[in-house]
């Protein structure tokens, strides 16, 4: 079982939420799950293709009021 | 005068303009730095690509300070925001009524395997106009192969940085007709971390045939005695000459209380009011604190007129914005967002490019003479505004 990590980018919009997803993604490794807030809207549609291009797994993605909650677990790592 | 005595920390853009902005108004203030001499950063792109002289963007400190300004060339170790006191790494003791911290953003090179021996081979165009230097005498000697800039991490000064050494380096090759591909490696799924302006960039780095770039491409190591760049999927780029941009983290001072900073060493603002939280007589402009902002000039520039106006009663806030140039040789297109809006739609314009040269030739006077040249930089910064360039762009 892997750690588990929040990253809070809300409220923030340049450069975006997935810098700090980037600083998360270094520190981790295989098995462990990212959970990350953000409140720029763009965040759905680049994590959707961050996803799909690193081919590590989304286990969720919802939006609750203003807030977009994504979860990965990485995967892709070597 | 009440509150009359200012402790500035860090001689760049937002110390050296909150320090002639505030010792205008007649208070006492000290600025501490431990660099003699202040130089244009944005410049560093010249040297590294175009290769000009470091010595036309440096300037002494001094000569950018009113001369009312005590100057103290010292690093500053210790900041106790209790206490209101500072220590300098000579062991000079000093109080303050207010503090400024402006002391930038530190380059960190141990973060990534082999970036270190990297930057001692090849240089950048983040760290010094010395390091600059090293990039030219690498770029300018190139004759064929592969130049990468590589971007391992987005929390970096001047977000656009990496694609303009892009476009300058592979304009350098063209016109020199050199058989050198320059490629970006960039972690973001689009060329640039905003999708929309990504499809500009992307368009304009497609006109270029000697420029290729890598989406997504989350760099691990760079083995350089193989020459490759590592992926953490574990896929390799070789290279010829390889740029890579450090890592940033906050300012090496001993700050009292530690909460202060976060994890890598920023500290941590009130995002619109500047202020070190829960402290009002303590601030942090530019590069050095956490707010969710672009790193750049721009946010020292405007961090210093909203603390400035702050420390003199009025209710001034900073509300985010960039303004982040991203020139190729003879065009620019610049990153406007803040807070409450994404980056506006840019079209790459010759117009723009010139904007940026006036900038720079006014660069200099208008940290010396900040009251001067404000109403310039109010009508352009009022008149392209997110919500008023909105969504037909720029």
């Amino acid at each position: 079982m892997g750690d588990k990590k929040t990253v809070d980018a809300r409220g923030m919009a340049c450069p975006g939420p997935i810098a700090k997803l980037t600083r998360a993604y270094r520190e981790a490794k295989n098995g462990d799950v990212i959970e990350i807030l953000a409140t720029d809207q763009g965040f759905i549609p680049d994590i959707k293709a961050w996803i799909e291009s690193t081919g590590n797994k989304l286990i969720e993605l919802k939006q609750d009021g203003g807030v977009i909650r994504a979860v990965i677990e990485v995967t892709a790592k070597k | 005068m009440n509150g009359e005595k200012v402790l500035v920390v860090g001689g760049g853009a937002g110390g050296l303009l909150v320090s002639n902005l505030l010792v205008g108004d007649g208070r006492e203030v000290t600025l501490v730095t431990n660099n003699p001499e202040h130089y244009f950063q944005p410049a560093n792109l010249f040297i590294a690509f175009k290769g000009e002289s470091p010595e036309s963007y440096k300037r002494s400190v001094e000569s950018l300070l009113d001369p009312k300004v005590r100057l103290i060339l010292d690093k500053l170790s210790k900041l106790d925001l209790g206490n209101r006191t500072a220590l300098t790494e000579r062991g000079k003791r000093l109080e303050y009524d207010y503090v400024i911290v402006a002391a930038g953003a530190r380059m960190d090179y141990n973060s990534l395997p082999g970036m270190k021996e990297n930057f001692e081979m090849f240089g950048d165009y983040y760290s010094s106009p010395e390091a600059a230097v090293k990039v030219w005498n690498t770029v300018s000697r190139m004759k064929n192969g592969k130049l990468i800039i590589g971007v391992p991490d987005l929390i970096i000064k001047c977000p656009p940085a990496p694609h303009k050494g892009v476009f300058l380096a592979a304009e350098f090759f063209k016109k020199e007709k050199r058989d050198v591909t320059v490629e970006l490696l960039y972690p973001s799924p689009h060329i640039y971390t905003e999708a929309e302006l990504a499809k500009t960039i992307e368009s304009k780095m497609k006109s270029f045939s000697n420029i290729e770039y890598r989406t997504s491409f989350l760099i691990d190591s760079v083995d350089k005695d193989r020459k490759v760049v590592i992926g953490m999927n574990g896929e390799e780029i070789k290279y010829d000459a390889l740029v890579l941009i450090p890592f940033h983290k906050g300012p090496e001072i001993d700050v009292n209380p530690a909460e202060a900073r976060d994890d890598d060493g920023f500290i941590k603002v009130d995002k619109r009011k500047l202020n070190i939280t829960s402290y009002d007589d303590a601030f942090a402009i530019g590069d050095c604190n956490n707010a969710p902002t672009s790193k750049t000039g721009v946010a020292a520039h405007l961090g210093a007129f909203v603390v400035w106006k702050r420390i003199n009663g009025r209710n001034a806030e900073y509300s985010g914005r960039t303004n982040c140039p991203l020139i190729t040789d003879d065009e620019a297109i610049f990153v406007i967002s803040d807070y409450d809006h994404k980056p506006v739609g840019q079209r790459f314009s010759r117009l723009k490019r010139l904007m940026e040269d006036l900038f720079v030739a006014m660069y200099f006077p208008s940290l010396r003479y900040p009251r001067k040249f404000e109403p310039i930089f109010d009508v352009y910064f009022n008149a392209t505004e997110p919500n008023i360039l909105g969504e037909k762009g720029w």
